[in-house]
Protein backbone atom coordinates (compact mmCIF):
# COMPACT_ATOMS: atom_id res chain seq x y z
CA UNK A 1 0.00 0.00 0.00
CA UNK A 2 1.29 3.65 -0.87
CA UNK A 3 0.86 6.21 1.46
CA UNK A 4 -0.04 9.45 -0.13
CA UNK A 5 0.58 12.32 2.46
CA UNK A 6 -2.74 14.32 1.38
CA UNK A 7 -5.12 11.14 1.34
CA UNK A 8 -6.93 10.03 4.89
CA UNK A 9 -6.07 7.18 6.20
CA UNK A 10 -8.74 6.90 8.80
CA UNK A 11 -12.47 7.72 6.76
CA UNK A 12 -15.46 7.38 8.39
CA UNK A 13 -18.49 8.16 6.89
CA UNK A 14 -22.15 8.45 8.47
CA UNK A 15 -21.84 6.64 11.46
CA UNK A 16 -24.51 5.99 13.55
CA UNK A 17 -24.28 3.73 16.99
CA UNK A 18 -27.11 2.95 19.08
CA UNK A 19 -27.44 1.42 22.55
CA UNK A 20 -30.86 -0.62 22.86
CA UNK A 21 -33.40 2.82 21.59
CA UNK A 22 -30.76 5.58 22.78
CA UNK A 23 -29.03 6.95 19.91
CA UNK A 24 -25.25 7.67 20.70
CA UNK A 25 -23.69 8.89 17.73
CA UNK A 26 -26.09 10.61 14.43
CA UNK A 27 -24.30 10.45 10.98
CA UNK A 28 -20.70 10.92 12.02
CA UNK A 29 -18.09 11.70 9.43
CA UNK A 30 -14.63 13.02 9.47
CA UNK A 31 -11.35 11.82 8.01
CA UNK A 32 -7.63 12.13 9.49
CA UNK A 33 -4.75 12.61 7.22
CA UNK A 34 -0.74 11.03 6.90
CA UNK A 35 1.13 13.57 9.33
CA UNK A 36 -2.25 15.15 11.19
CA UNK A 37 -3.17 15.03 14.63
CA UNK A 38 -6.93 15.51 14.18
CA UNK A 39 -8.81 16.13 17.77
CA UNK A 40 -12.33 14.45 18.65
CA UNK A 41 -13.25 16.95 21.55
CA UNK A 42 -17.09 16.93 23.11
CA UNK A 43 -18.06 17.26 26.54
CA UNK A 44 -19.42 13.78 28.39
CA UNK A 45 -21.68 11.70 26.88
CA UNK A 46 -21.41 13.84 23.66
CA UNK A 47 -20.28 10.57 21.59
CA UNK A 48 -16.78 10.74 21.72
CA UNK A 49 -15.62 7.28 23.41
CA UNK A 50 -18.42 5.89 21.01
CA UNK A 51 -17.11 6.83 17.78
CA UNK A 52 -13.57 5.93 18.80
CA UNK A 53 -15.19 2.73 19.80
CA UNK A 54 -16.48 2.40 16.45
CA UNK A 55 -13.24 3.00 14.85
CA UNK A 56 -11.46 0.75 17.12
CA UNK A 57 -13.73 -2.36 16.28
CA UNK A 58 -14.79 -2.67 19.68
CA UNK A 59 -18.50 -2.35 18.69
CA UNK A 60 -20.08 -2.73 15.45
CA UNK A 61 -21.85 0.69 14.50
CA UNK A 62 -25.28 0.59 13.30
CA UNK A 63 -24.94 2.67 10.27
CA UNK A 64 -21.74 4.05 8.23
CA UNK A 65 -18.62 3.06 7.02
CA UNK A 66 -15.06 3.05 8.81
CA UNK A 67 -12.31 2.69 6.70
CA UNK A 68 -8.38 2.43 7.98
CA UNK A 69 -5.56 2.62 5.59
CA UNK A 70 -7.54 1.74 3.13
CA UNK A 71 -9.33 -1.59 5.34
CA UNK A 72 -12.95 -1.54 5.78
CA UNK A 73 -13.61 -1.79 9.53
CA UNK A 74 -16.55 -4.07 8.64
CA UNK A 75 -14.84 -6.52 6.01
CA UNK A 76 -11.23 -6.39 6.90
CA UNK A 77 -11.77 -5.98 10.58
CA UNK A 78 -8.19 -7.39 11.55
CA UNK A 79 -6.20 -5.77 8.50
CA UNK A 80 -7.86 -2.62 9.77
CA UNK A 81 -6.94 -3.25 13.17
CA UNK A 82 -2.94 -4.26 11.78
CA UNK A 83 -3.21 -0.75 10.99
CA UNK A 84 -3.86 1.07 13.83
CA UNK A 85 -2.14 1.00 17.28
CA UNK A 86 -4.33 1.82 20.50
CA UNK A 87 -3.67 3.84 23.52
CA UNK A 88 -6.76 3.53 25.44
CA UNK A 89 -7.82 5.76 28.23
CA UNK A 90 -7.32 3.55 30.56
CA UNK A 91 -4.19 1.88 30.11
CA UNK A 92 -4.31 -1.59 31.83
CA UNK A 93 -2.43 -4.95 31.26
CA UNK A 94 -2.29 -7.96 33.40
CA UNK A 95 -0.95 -6.98 36.74
CA UNK A 96 0.95 -10.00 36.98
CA UNK A 97 2.95 -9.35 33.88
CA UNK A 98 6.30 -7.45 33.93
CA UNK A 99 6.67 -4.37 31.33
CA UNK A 100 8.95 -6.54 29.16
CA UNK A 101 6.52 -9.32 29.01
CA UNK A 102 3.96 -7.04 28.37
CA UNK A 103 5.74 -5.75 25.36
CA UNK A 104 6.82 -9.13 24.31
CA UNK A 105 2.90 -10.22 23.95
CA UNK A 106 2.18 -7.24 21.96
CA UNK A 107 4.92 -7.78 19.99
CA UNK A 108 3.99 -11.27 19.26
CA UNK A 109 0.12 -10.46 18.58
CA UNK A 110 1.66 -8.05 15.37
CA UNK A 111 4.00 -10.52 14.33
CA UNK A 112 7.06 -9.04 15.16
CA UNK A 113 10.21 -10.40 16.52
CA UNK A 114 11.74 -9.24 19.92
CA UNK A 115 14.83 -10.01 21.08
CA UNK A 116 16.12 -9.17 24.02
CA UNK A 117 18.26 -5.73 22.07
CA UNK A 118 15.64 -4.99 20.45
CA UNK A 119 13.25 -4.93 24.00
CA UNK A 120 16.09 -2.86 25.62
CA UNK A 121 16.17 -0.62 22.68
CA UNK A 122 12.64 -0.02 23.21
CA UNK A 123 12.54 0.60 26.98
CA UNK A 124 15.82 2.91 26.71
CA UNK A 125 14.06 5.01 23.81
CA UNK A 126 11.51 5.76 26.45
CA UNK A 127 13.64 6.81 29.20
CA UNK A 128 12.54 2.90 31.29
CA UNK A 129 15.62 0.82 30.71
CA UNK A 130 15.56 -0.82 34.14
CA UNK A 131 11.79 -1.10 33.81
CA UNK A 132 12.09 -4.76 31.86
CA UNK A 133 11.50 -6.31 34.96
CA UNK A 134 8.97 -4.11 36.79
CA UNK A 135 5.36 -4.88 37.42
CA UNK A 136 3.42 -2.02 35.19
CA UNK A 137 1.43 -1.34 38.03
CA UNK A 138 4.82 -0.62 39.76
CA UNK A 139 5.42 2.21 37.40
CA UNK A 140 4.10 6.28 37.74
CA UNK A 141 1.19 7.74 35.38
CA UNK A 142 3.35 9.24 33.05
CA UNK A 143 5.82 6.16 32.80
CA UNK A 144 2.74 3.52 32.39
CA UNK A 145 1.84 6.15 29.18
CA UNK A 146 5.01 5.85 28.25
CA UNK A 147 4.94 2.30 27.86
CA UNK A 148 1.39 2.14 26.41
CA UNK A 149 2.50 4.85 23.71
CA UNK A 150 5.74 2.25 22.73
CA UNK A 151 2.99 -0.79 23.03
CA UNK A 152 0.94 1.27 20.74
CA UNK A 153 3.43 1.86 18.38
CA UNK A 154 5.22 -1.35 18.27
CA UNK A 155 4.11 -2.55 14.52
CA UNK A 156 4.61 1.50 13.81
CA UNK A 157 0.95 2.07 12.67
CA UNK A 158 -0.44 4.40 9.82
CA UNK A 159 -3.32 5.30 12.56
CA UNK A 160 -2.81 6.15 16.13
CA UNK A 161 -5.59 6.44 18.33
CA UNK A 162 -4.69 8.76 21.76
CA UNK A 163 -8.16 8.39 23.92
CA UNK A 164 -7.31 10.75 26.73
CA UNK A 165 -3.59 10.39 27.14
CA UNK A 166 -3.05 13.09 29.37
CA UNK A 167 -5.82 12.55 31.78
CA UNK A 168 -3.72 12.66 35.31
CA UNK A 169 -0.44 13.36 33.97
CA UNK A 170 1.64 16.16 35.61
CA UNK A 171 2.93 18.93 33.52
CA UNK A 172 6.23 18.09 32.65
CA UNK A 173 4.96 14.45 31.39
CA UNK A 174 2.11 15.86 29.41
CA UNK A 175 4.57 18.25 27.24
CA UNK A 176 6.68 15.02 26.78
CA UNK A 177 3.52 13.49 25.12
CA UNK A 178 3.00 16.26 23.49
CA UNK A 179 6.05 16.31 21.83
CA UNK A 180 6.50 11.72 20.97
CA UNK A 181 2.65 13.23 19.10
CA UNK A 182 4.35 15.98 16.91
CA UNK A 183 7.18 13.75 16.07
CA UNK A 184 4.93 11.05 15.41
CA UNK A 185 3.08 13.32 12.62
CA UNK A 186 6.43 14.72 11.61
CA UNK A 187 7.07 10.85 10.50
CA UNK A 188 3.91 10.52 8.74
CA UNK A 189 1.96 8.84 11.07
CA UNK A 190 -1.83 9.89 10.98
CA UNK A 191 -3.05 10.79 15.14
CA UNK A 192 -6.85 10.51 16.45
CA UNK A 193 -6.31 12.39 19.47
CA UNK A 194 -9.42 12.55 22.01
CA UNK A 195 -9.20 14.92 25.14
CA UNK A 196 -10.75 17.22 27.27
CA UNK A 197 -7.89 19.38 27.63
CA UNK A 198 -8.94 22.64 24.95
CA UNK A 199 -5.09 24.13 25.96
CA UNK A 200 -3.95 20.64 24.46
CA UNK A 201 -6.22 20.66 21.19
CA UNK A 202 -4.82 23.92 20.89
CA UNK A 203 -1.60 23.28 21.30
CA UNK A 204 -1.40 19.63 19.43
CA UNK A 205 -4.36 19.32 16.90
CA UNK A 206 -3.57 20.75 13.09
CA UNK A 207 -7.64 19.78 12.93
CA UNK A 208 -10.79 19.46 15.89
CA UNK A 209 -13.92 18.03 15.59
CA UNK A 210 -16.11 19.41 18.39
CA UNK A 211 -19.29 16.76 19.14
CA UNK A 212 -22.25 17.41 20.85
CA UNK A 213 -25.37 15.15 21.40
CA UNK A 214 -23.60 12.86 18.83
CA UNK A 215 -23.41 15.04 16.08
CA UNK A 216 -20.48 16.76 14.81
CA UNK A 217 -21.13 20.05 14.89
CA UNK A 218 -17.59 22.19 14.15
CA UNK A 219 -14.78 20.77 11.90
CA UNK A 220 -11.33 22.77 11.88
CA UNK A 221 -8.29 24.49 12.42
CA UNK A 222 -8.19 25.40 16.24
CA UNK A 223 -7.48 28.95 15.16
CA UNK A 224 -10.08 28.83 12.20
CA UNK A 225 -12.57 27.85 14.52
CA UNK A 226 -11.86 30.32 16.87
CA UNK A 227 -11.98 33.23 14.17
CA UNK A 228 -14.71 31.85 12.73
CA UNK A 229 -16.58 32.08 16.12
CA UNK A 230 -14.98 34.94 18.48
CA UNK A 231 -18.04 37.21 17.30
CA UNK A 232 -20.41 34.49 18.49
CA UNK A 233 -22.96 35.99 21.56
CA UNK A 234 -22.66 32.15 23.02
CA UNK A 235 -18.74 32.43 22.62
CA UNK A 236 -18.68 35.80 24.08
CA UNK A 237 -20.30 35.24 27.19
CA UNK A 238 -18.35 31.86 27.75
CA UNK A 239 -15.35 34.21 27.52
CA UNK A 240 -13.19 34.82 30.65
CA UNK A 241 -10.23 36.85 30.10
CA UNK A 242 -11.61 38.68 27.29
CA UNK A 243 -8.95 36.91 24.47
CA UNK A 244 -11.48 34.49 22.88
CA UNK A 245 -10.04 30.98 23.97
CA UNK A 246 -10.61 27.45 21.85
CA UNK A 247 -12.24 26.81 25.88
CA UNK A 248 -14.57 29.55 25.15
CA UNK A 249 -15.68 28.39 21.63
CA UNK A 250 -15.92 24.77 22.96
CA UNK A 251 -18.56 26.29 25.35
CA UNK A 252 -20.16 28.64 23.12
CA UNK A 253 -20.65 25.70 21.18
CA UNK A 254 -21.50 22.71 23.42
CA UNK A 255 -23.29 24.55 25.88
CA UNK A 256 -22.46 25.59 30.07
CA UNK A 257 -24.20 22.62 31.33
CA UNK A 258 -22.67 20.70 33.42
CA UNK A 259 -22.74 16.68 31.86
CA UNK A 260 -23.25 13.83 33.78
CA UNK B 1 11.85 7.49 17.53
CA UNK B 2 8.94 4.76 17.80
CA UNK B 3 9.94 2.93 14.57
CA UNK B 4 12.97 1.03 16.45
CA UNK B 5 13.35 -1.96 14.49
CA UNK B 6 10.73 -1.82 12.03
CA UNK B 7 11.95 -0.73 8.79
CA UNK B 8 10.48 -4.33 7.40
CA UNK B 9 7.12 -2.83 7.57
CA UNK B 10 7.78 0.67 5.87
CA UNK B 11 10.00 1.55 2.97
CA UNK B 12 10.59 4.19 0.39
CA UNK B 13 10.24 3.76 -3.29
CA UNK B 14 9.66 6.19 -6.07
CA UNK B 15 9.74 9.11 -2.97
CA UNK B 16 6.23 7.28 -1.47
CA UNK B 17 6.40 5.63 1.85
CA UNK B 18 5.37 2.24 1.22
CA UNK B 19 3.23 0.39 4.06
CA UNK B 20 2.64 -3.51 4.13
CA UNK B 21 0.02 -5.20 6.57
CA UNK B 22 1.12 -7.78 8.75
CA UNK B 23 -1.54 -9.74 10.11
CA UNK B 24 0.26 -12.52 12.64
CA UNK B 25 -1.05 -15.88 11.88
CA UNK B 26 -3.43 -17.52 14.47
CA UNK B 27 -1.36 -19.46 16.10
CA UNK B 28 1.45 -16.93 16.67
CA UNK B 29 -1.26 -14.75 17.81
CA UNK B 30 -2.39 -17.82 20.32
CA UNK B 31 1.20 -18.82 21.10
CA UNK B 32 1.46 -15.24 22.26
CA UNK B 33 -1.52 -15.27 24.47
CA UNK B 34 -0.74 -18.04 25.99
CA UNK B 35 2.51 -17.27 26.89
CA UNK B 36 1.36 -14.50 29.13
CA UNK B 37 -1.98 -16.19 30.46
CA UNK B 38 0.48 -19.12 32.10
CA UNK B 39 3.08 -16.46 33.43
CA UNK B 40 -0.09 -15.02 34.64
CA UNK B 41 -1.29 -18.62 36.18
CA UNK B 42 1.89 -19.22 37.39
CA UNK B 43 2.08 -15.72 39.15
CA UNK B 44 -0.93 -16.17 40.88
CA UNK B 45 0.63 -19.59 42.65
CA UNK B 46 -1.08 -18.92 45.94
CA UNK B 47 -4.41 -19.58 43.80
CA UNK B 48 -3.65 -21.85 42.12
CA UNK B 49 -1.91 -23.85 45.09
CA UNK B 50 -5.49 -23.69 46.87
CA UNK B 51 -7.31 -25.07 43.78
CA UNK B 52 -4.97 -28.10 44.22
CA UNK B 53 -5.33 -28.23 47.89
CA UNK B 54 -8.57 -28.77 48.67
CA UNK B 55 -9.09 -31.76 46.41
CA UNK B 56 -5.96 -33.49 48.01
CA UNK B 57 -6.86 -32.36 51.77
CA UNK B 58 -10.54 -34.14 50.87
CA UNK B 59 -8.75 -37.21 49.59
CA UNK B 60 -6.53 -37.47 52.78
CA UNK B 61 -9.37 -36.75 55.37
CA UNK B 62 -11.70 -39.52 53.14
CA UNK B 63 -9.20 -42.51 53.74
CA UNK B 64 -11.27 -43.89 56.13
CA UNK B 65 -14.23 -43.98 53.67
CA UNK B 66 -12.47 -45.61 51.35
CA UNK B 67 -13.66 -49.07 52.64
CA UNK B 68 -17.29 -47.95 52.90
CA UNK B 69 -17.30 -45.89 50.11
CA UNK B 70 -14.82 -47.24 47.95
CA UNK B 71 -11.69 -45.57 46.40
CA UNK B 72 -13.23 -44.49 43.02
CA UNK B 73 -16.28 -42.50 44.91
CA UNK B 74 -13.34 -40.67 46.94
CA UNK B 75 -11.14 -40.37 43.81
CA UNK B 76 -14.32 -39.03 41.93
CA UNK B 77 -15.66 -36.62 44.73
CA UNK B 78 -12.05 -34.85 45.17
CA UNK B 79 -11.89 -34.69 41.30
CA UNK B 80 -14.77 -33.31 41.17
CA UNK B 81 -14.27 -30.54 44.10
CA UNK B 82 -10.96 -29.41 42.28
CA UNK B 83 -13.27 -28.66 39.28
CA UNK B 84 -15.63 -26.75 40.37
CA UNK B 85 -13.12 -24.52 41.94
CA UNK B 86 -11.42 -24.37 38.41
CA UNK B 87 -14.56 -23.13 36.67
CA UNK B 88 -16.21 -20.92 39.52
CA UNK B 89 -12.85 -19.90 41.82
CA UNK B 90 -10.56 -19.40 38.84
CA UNK B 91 -11.98 -19.07 35.75
CA UNK B 92 -14.94 -17.31 36.36
CA UNK B 93 -13.23 -14.35 38.87
CA UNK B 94 -10.48 -14.16 36.22
CA UNK B 95 -12.18 -13.33 33.35
CA UNK B 96 -14.82 -10.63 35.63
CA UNK B 97 -11.26 -9.08 37.09
CA UNK B 98 -9.94 -8.97 33.53
CA UNK B 99 -12.49 -7.69 32.57
CA UNK B 100 -13.13 -4.85 34.33
CA UNK B 101 -9.48 -3.67 34.40
CA UNK B 102 -10.19 -3.13 30.27
CA UNK B 103 -7.32 -5.84 29.27
CA UNK B 104 -9.68 -7.92 27.16
CA UNK B 105 -10.39 -4.30 25.58
CA UNK B 106 -6.96 -3.60 25.14
CA UNK B 107 -5.93 -6.95 23.48
CA UNK B 108 -9.77 -6.65 21.28
CA UNK B 109 -8.05 -3.51 19.85
CA UNK B 110 -4.81 -6.10 18.19
CA UNK B 111 -4.90 -7.93 15.03
CA UNK B 112 -6.49 -10.86 17.21
CA UNK B 113 -9.36 -12.27 16.83
CA UNK B 114 -11.87 -12.82 20.18
CA UNK B 115 -11.73 -16.24 19.74
CA UNK B 116 -8.12 -16.59 20.24
CA UNK B 117 -8.20 -14.58 23.16
CA UNK B 118 -10.91 -16.93 24.68
CA UNK B 119 -9.16 -20.31 23.65
CA UNK B 120 -5.71 -19.20 25.37
CA UNK B 121 -7.68 -18.57 28.71
CA UNK B 122 -9.53 -22.20 28.11
CA UNK B 123 -6.10 -23.81 27.49
CA UNK B 124 -4.57 -22.55 30.76
CA UNK B 125 -7.40 -23.63 32.43
CA UNK B 126 -7.38 -26.99 30.48
CA UNK B 127 -3.97 -26.98 31.91
CA UNK B 128 -5.54 -27.07 35.59
CA UNK B 129 -7.84 -29.46 35.26
CA UNK B 130 -5.34 -31.69 34.10
CA UNK B 131 -2.86 -30.87 37.44
CA UNK B 132 -5.47 -30.75 39.73
CA UNK B 133 -6.76 -34.68 37.99
CA UNK B 134 -2.48 -35.67 38.24
CA UNK B 135 -2.17 -34.56 41.74
CA UNK B 136 -5.14 -36.52 43.19
CA UNK B 137 -3.95 -39.51 41.34
CA UNK B 138 -0.44 -39.26 42.67
CA UNK B 139 -1.87 -38.85 46.34
CA UNK B 140 -4.68 -41.21 45.97
CA UNK B 141 -2.04 -43.33 44.86
CA UNK B 142 0.63 -42.77 48.01
CA UNK B 143 -1.27 -41.85 50.39
CA UNK B 144 -4.58 -43.91 50.06
CA UNK B 145 -3.28 -46.42 48.39
CA UNK B 146 -5.60 -46.39 45.30
CA UNK B 147 -4.58 -47.62 42.33
CA UNK B 148 -6.18 -48.27 39.03
CA UNK B 149 -5.83 -49.58 35.54
CA UNK B 150 -3.86 -47.60 32.75
CA UNK B 151 -6.93 -47.55 30.60
CA UNK B 152 -8.64 -46.44 33.85
CA UNK B 153 -6.31 -43.70 34.48
CA UNK B 154 -6.42 -42.22 30.82
CA UNK B 155 -10.86 -42.68 30.62
CA UNK B 156 -10.64 -41.04 33.98
CA UNK B 157 -8.50 -37.73 32.40
CA UNK B 158 -10.90 -37.78 29.94
CA UNK B 159 -14.13 -37.47 31.68
CA UNK B 160 -12.20 -34.77 33.97
CA UNK B 161 -11.96 -32.62 30.99
CA UNK B 162 -15.46 -33.28 30.43
CA UNK B 163 -16.51 -32.60 33.47
CA UNK B 164 -13.84 -29.38 33.83
CA UNK B 165 -16.04 -27.57 30.72
CA UNK B 166 -19.28 -28.05 32.66
CA UNK B 167 -18.06 -26.20 35.65
CA UNK B 168 -16.21 -23.42 33.33
CA UNK B 169 -19.48 -23.08 31.49
CA UNK B 170 -21.27 -22.48 34.82
CA UNK B 171 -18.28 -19.76 35.68
CA UNK B 172 -18.91 -18.36 31.76
CA UNK B 173 -23.04 -18.21 32.81
CA UNK B 174 -22.08 -15.84 36.12
CA UNK B 175 -19.50 -13.66 34.23
CA UNK B 176 -22.12 -13.59 31.00
CA UNK B 177 -24.96 -12.68 33.71
CA UNK B 178 -23.39 -10.47 35.93
CA UNK B 179 -20.77 -7.39 35.37
CA UNK B 180 -19.58 -6.58 38.81
CA UNK B 181 -16.54 -8.46 39.87
CA UNK B 182 -16.93 -8.49 43.31
CA UNK B 183 -20.51 -9.47 42.50
CA UNK B 184 -19.38 -12.39 40.24
CA UNK B 185 -16.83 -13.45 43.28
CA UNK B 186 -19.80 -13.79 46.02
CA UNK B 187 -21.73 -15.20 43.32
CA UNK B 188 -19.11 -18.23 42.66
CA UNK B 189 -18.21 -18.36 46.66
CA UNK B 190 -21.66 -18.73 47.12
CA UNK B 191 -22.02 -21.31 44.62
CA UNK B 192 -19.37 -23.38 45.38
CA UNK B 193 -20.36 -23.45 48.76
CA UNK B 194 -23.38 -25.20 47.69
CA UNK B 195 -22.03 -27.34 45.64
CA UNK B 196 -19.76 -28.81 48.38
CA UNK B 197 -22.01 -29.16 50.85
CA UNK B 198 -24.95 -30.85 48.65
CA UNK B 199 -22.90 -32.69 46.33
CA UNK B 200 -20.63 -33.98 48.70
CA UNK B 201 -22.89 -35.20 51.43
CA UNK B 202 -26.45 -34.93 49.96
CA UNK B 203 -25.79 -37.60 47.93
CA UNK B 204 -25.44 -39.55 51.20
CA UNK B 205 -28.85 -38.41 52.51
CA UNK B 206 -31.71 -40.64 53.76
CA UNK B 207 -34.24 -38.46 51.60
CA UNK B 208 -35.01 -39.97 48.36
CA UNK B 209 -36.01 -36.63 46.43
CA UNK B 210 -32.62 -35.09 47.25
CA UNK B 211 -30.81 -37.78 46.28
CA UNK B 212 -32.08 -37.83 43.08
CA UNK B 213 -31.38 -33.88 42.64
CA UNK B 214 -27.79 -33.80 43.56
CA UNK B 215 -27.44 -37.42 41.45
CA UNK B 216 -28.41 -35.19 38.16
CA UNK B 217 -26.97 -32.05 39.04
CA UNK B 218 -24.11 -30.84 37.25
CA UNK B 219 -22.07 -32.03 40.37
CA UNK B 220 -23.64 -35.36 40.88
CA UNK B 221 -23.10 -36.68 36.44
CA UNK B 222 -19.98 -35.29 37.21
CA UNK B 223 -18.55 -37.02 40.37
CA UNK B 224 -20.97 -40.44 38.71
CA UNK B 225 -18.78 -40.29 35.13
CA UNK B 226 -15.82 -39.49 36.52
CA UNK B 227 -16.26 -42.59 39.19
CA UNK B 228 -17.15 -44.68 36.85
CA UNK B 229 -14.35 -44.18 34.43
CA UNK B 230 -11.65 -45.05 36.90
CA UNK B 231 -13.10 -48.61 36.36
CA UNK B 232 -14.15 -48.53 32.20
CA UNK B 233 -14.56 -52.12 32.29
CA UNK B 234 -17.81 -51.59 34.48
CA UNK B 235 -19.23 -48.51 32.64
CA UNK B 236 -22.95 -49.02 31.92
CA UNK B 237 -25.67 -46.70 30.33
CA UNK B 238 -26.19 -45.10 33.21
CA UNK B 239 -22.75 -43.76 33.03
CA UNK B 240 -23.18 -42.69 29.76
CA UNK B 241 -26.55 -41.33 30.40
CA UNK B 242 -24.40 -38.83 32.80
CA UNK B 243 -22.02 -38.11 29.77
CA UNK B 244 -24.37 -36.93 27.59
CA UNK B 245 -26.19 -34.96 30.44
CA UNK B 246 -22.97 -33.50 31.10
CA UNK B 247 -22.57 -32.65 27.34
CA UNK B 248 -26.22 -31.10 27.57
CA UNK B 249 -25.07 -28.91 30.44
CA UNK B 250 -22.03 -27.52 28.92
CA UNK B 251 -23.65 -26.60 25.82
CA UNK B 252 -27.11 -24.57 27.44
CA UNK B 253 -24.90 -22.85 29.84
CA UNK B 254 -22.30 -21.91 27.33
CA UNK B 255 -25.12 -20.68 25.11
CA UNK B 256 -26.61 -18.40 27.81
CA UNK B 257 -22.34 -17.48 29.25
CA UNK B 258 -21.61 -16.61 25.78
CA UNK B 259 -24.79 -15.12 24.05
CA UNK B 260 -24.74 -12.94 27.62
CA UNK B 261 -21.32 -12.11 27.96
CA UNK B 262 -19.80 -8.20 27.35
CA UNK B 263 -16.15 -7.69 26.44
CA UNK B 264 -16.50 -4.32 28.75
CA UNK B 265 -18.14 -4.19 32.49
CA UNK B 266 -18.47 -0.64 31.44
Amino acid sequence: MEINKSAPILTVKGLDVSYGNFSAVKQVSFEVKAGEIFGLLGPNGAGKTSSLSAVEGLIIPREGDITVAGFNTKDKPLHARANMGVQLQSTNFQPELHVGEIIRLFAGIHAIEMPREKLSAILDNIKLGDAQNKKFGELSGGQQQRVSLAIAMLHNPQLVILDEPTTGLDPQSRRQLWERMEELRTQGHAILLTTHSMEEAEAVCDRIAIIDHGRVIATDTPQALMDKHKGDAEVIAASRKGKITLEDVFIGLTGKTVRS
Amino acid sequence: MYSLGLPEKRCVHKNKIIMQTVIPTTSKGIASLLRADFTTQWRNRRAVILIVLVPVIILISWKGLIDKIGGAVVLANSITIGLTAIGLMGYANSIARDRDKGIFQRLRVAPVSSWSIMCSRLIVQLAMILIVTLAVFIVGFYYDQISLSPAGYIVAVLTAVAGGALYLSIGQVIVGLIKNPETVNSTCRLVYFVFIMVGMFGEFSNQEQLTKIVRWSPYGVVRHMVASSLHPNTWNMDDSTSLLLAFGYTIVFASIGIKNFKWSSK
